[in-house]
């Protein structure tokens, strides 16, 4: 009683200490998070911008303005424009299979069945596991000489041993297994998006339809998909960034080959850039997507906030 | 329940927290300053050097080196820690380093064009050359590439060793067609023969450093190349490219399987080391490895020099050396060590087994050991023929010195993607020089610019 009678007690205006008062316990609350953005985002994002606009690089740290040429030159180069096409057959290609698999997992882990819970928690392991860690094991999976995929087809006699296949090998192949392992690694997020989606899915409208004869398809596609649309476009954003912007799986599994038909953007970027020194058209290639993946961001979230209201 | 408590005891108000927690804070910030006389006295009687370079392919190397430098750093009061990490990881730790203008004292490069690309962050090492010169014999050909700059005159590096590039071939599958496998020519011949046998050769067509190394040595011994002694102008599209590019087509289709698109490094030591492949072109690495996991099928193992070409016989050899950063506080100790490293060479190039080829002409005079005595092989001078390994190696950028450009061709990958454009078909001969000269020549254009 003497406690709460004593919190109680108003505090004079004079006396009232300096972590009391919002208007400056607010900012410096945020202050952290405003000063990590600043200095880890904000900052390297506008000194990219700058290099890609430079002549800078490891043997020349010069600033010297060129404009322009650096694009142009980057541009000039068949390898670069061959790593465009690739980057969006990547992303489109594992987008869509990352989300129709989450779609599908998401749609098994809903229902209730015995183990329900360790299999929520071992869906989630691509995601978790260290991407190296994963790639690693990806690769010795894709291995020309002891390719488990292999042996397992040739067991059951779909592929000739005389001519097994070669997964990092060919082009086409090559880029099927980095679809793939990439889309492994996405499916996940693709399941925990559309988990949530999917039980926020009023259930008496469910029920209504069903009874009213809808069917499993007209259920999803007329109830289920337009209700959980927001939250889906939101997983497509980040997916896309998430795979415009990323190198891991390319870099480690075929390190843009064979004859850079897995090279994307990320890969190339870091190749120009840190490995060969040449940072300013390392910055361009990496850049290069920027205006377009902002404006793709701003269009999707325009179009769900429309349809929100 | 005592006025104000908690569970733990006294109740502690806000402003009597920050009162003793300001007092902690101030009496900690007070500590440096108090203990300061007495701390930078010890400090000051405590030199530190601090080296970072790749993961050795031998760890005993390492092992040797991280004792060598434990030793001399407590002989000498020297405070030396050495870092090791994988070689792929050196170029961004490199650049860090320098944008930070702080980390090791001495970098260890793996690799050909580090000490050019990084020139202006060096110190000048003129003076350190010649003194080793002076004492343990001339830099050969790929220690001057690497390492000397002949617009400035002056050395950037300290040219450590390369690690060569023979052919490595199994005796008695070659011995079965009577061949060996000397020349590029003889390779495509008794190639040819084995794979209808069951026993391909196998040369890496992907995105890895084996392709590199191999292709450009072909070039070379074909007389063609990536630019001229100058290094500045692009000499690739000559009718000896044409001519390599169609000998590998015909090398890939008679002699190889498709497995070999998707190679990385340690896939041809995989190759031989299966029994399948009856040669490969790679350092002893595949050999050493097979004397552990299989010492029967090591015995028929044998090597030779990199084949010879039409004009001469050259490989690609993988370079390493060190450089000392002009931002280190440590410059002079970080001499002492190279001199004191130099003066240990020996134990060096031993517990290299033999993958170390010292840069400096009498560094280990020969008769080298382990090339010219190895216990673990049969017959022991199996590897007697890797004596001769500077003869034959050189590094990108031949005929002309090493380099950021040289290096951005290799790192990109071009010369076997040329190659592998033309053998798989995707491209004719003809298309797939142009289009790797197009490549070429834009990267050496805007390294012209920057320098």
């Amino acid at each position: 009683m003497t406690a709460i009678a004593e919190g109680t007690r108003p505090v004079p205006r004079r006396s009232r200490f300096v972590l009391d008062r919002p208007e400056f316990m607010g900012p410096l609350f945020i202050a952290p998070a405003i000063l990590y953005v600043v200095l880890l985002v904000a900052l390297p994002f506008f000194l990219a911008i700058y290099y890609s606009v430079s002549a800078y690089t490891i043997f020349n740290p010069s600033y010297h303005f060129v404009g322009l040429k650096n694009l142009k030159e980057v541009l000039e180069s068949d390898i670069f424009r061959h790593t465009l096409g690739n980057t969006f057959f990547f992303t489109i290609v594992s987008q869509i299979f990352g989300l129709l698999l989450g779609k599908v997992g998401a749609m098994l882990l809903i229902q209730d069945f015995p183990g329900r819970g360790i299999a929520r928690a071992l869906v989630v392991l691509p995601w978790a596991v260290p991407v190296s860690l994963a790639v690693l094991a990806w690769k010795w999976m894709f291995d020309s000489l002891y390719s488990v995929i292999n042996w397992t087809l040739m067991a059951v006699g779909l592929m000739d041993p005389m001519n097994p296949a070669q997964w990092l090998g060919t082009t086409d192949l090559a880029m099927t297994a980095v679809i793939t392992v990439h889309a492994w690694r996405l499916f996940p997020f693709g399941v925990v998006i559309f988990l949530a989606g999917l039980t926020s899915v009023p259930k008496d409208v469910l029920d209504a339809a069903t009874i009213d004869g809808a069917g499993f398809w007209r259920r999803n596609y007329v109830i289920i998909m337009p209700i959980i649309l927001p939250i889906i476009t939101i997983a497509l954003i980040f997916g896309t960034v998430f795979t415009f912007t990323d190198l891991s799986v390319v870099y480690l599994l075929t390190n843009g080959g064979p004859v850079n038909s897995t090279q994307v953007l990320g890969s190339l970027g870091f190749q120009v850039g840190v490995l060969s020194g040449d940072v300013s058209h390392g910055a361009v290639i990496c850049l290069f997507l920027f205006p377009f993946l902002l404006l793709a961001t701003i269009i999707l979230l325009k179009v769900l906030r429309r349809r929100e209201i | 329940m005592r006025k104000g408590g908690n569970a733990y005891g006294a109740g502690v108000s806000r402003r009597s927290f920050l009162r003793r927690g300001g007092a902690v804070a101030g009496g900690l910030s007070l500590a440096p300053v108090i203990g300061a006389p007495f701390v930078s006295t010890a400090l000051a009687d405590t030199k530190t050097l601090k080296i970072v370079q790749w993961s050795h392919f031998v760890p005993a190397y390492d092992k040797w080196l991280d004792g060598f430098i434990s030793d001399w750093g407590k002989k000498n009061g020297i405070n030396a820690t050495i870092d090791h990490i994988p070689h792929l990881e050196l170029p961004a730790r490199a650049a860090a380093e320098v944008a930070a203008g702080a980390g090791h004292d001495i970098f260890g490069f793996n690799g050909s064009g580090g000490p050019h690309l990084f020139s202006k962050h060096t110190v000048d090492m003129t003076k350190f050359i010649g003194e080793t010169e002076q004492k343990y014999g001339k830099v050969g050909a790929i220690g001057k590439q690497i390492a000397y700059d002949d617009k400035t005159k002056t050395w950037n590096a300290f040219p450590d060793y390369f690690i060569d590039f023979p052919g490595l071939y199994r005796k008695d599958l070659w011995g079965e067609i009577g061949m060996l496998p000397d020349t590029w020519e003889d390779v495509h011949k008794g190639g040819a023969k084995l794979k209808a046998k069951g026993h391909p050769i196998g040369i890496g067509l992907g995105h890895s450093v084996d392709p590199n190394n191999s292709y450009n040595s072909m070039l070379w011994s074909w007389g063609a190349s990536v630019s001229d002694e100058t290094g500045t102008k692009v000499t690739l599209n000559s009718k000896a490219t044409l001519e390599v590019v169609k000998f590998v087509k015909a090398l890939y289709t008679d002699c190889m399987t498709p497995e070999v698109l998707s190679w990385d490094d340690s896939s041809n030591n995989r190759f031989l080391a299966s029994g399948r492949g009856s040669w490969i072109h790679n350092p002893i690495s595949a050999y050493r490895t097979i004397q552990k996991s299989n010492p029967k099928l090591a015995d028929n193992i044998f090597v030779t020099k990199t084949p010879a070409g039409p004009v001469r016989r050259l490989a690609a050899g993988a370079p390493n050396s060190y450089v000392v950063w002009n931002f280190s506080k440590n410059q002079e100790t970080a001499f002492e060590f190279l001199r004191a490293y130099c003066a240990n060479y020996k134990d060096a190039f031993l517990a290299a087994t033999g993958y170390n080829h010292p840069l400096f002409e009498n560094l280990v005079p020969k008769p080298q050991p382990i090339f010219s005595n190895d216990p673990s092989s049969h017959p022991p001078d199996k590897l007697k023929v890797l004596e001769t390994a500077a003869e034959w190696c050189v590094v990108f950028g031949y005929p002309g010195p090493s380099g950021p450009a040289p290096d951005e061709v290799a790192d990109n990958f071009i010369i076997p993607d040329m190659m592998a454009k033309a053998a798989t078909g995707k491209m004719t001969p003809e298309e797939a020089v142009k289009w790797a000269t197009n490549e070429v020549e834009l990267i050496y254009k805007k390294w012209a610019n920057h320098a």
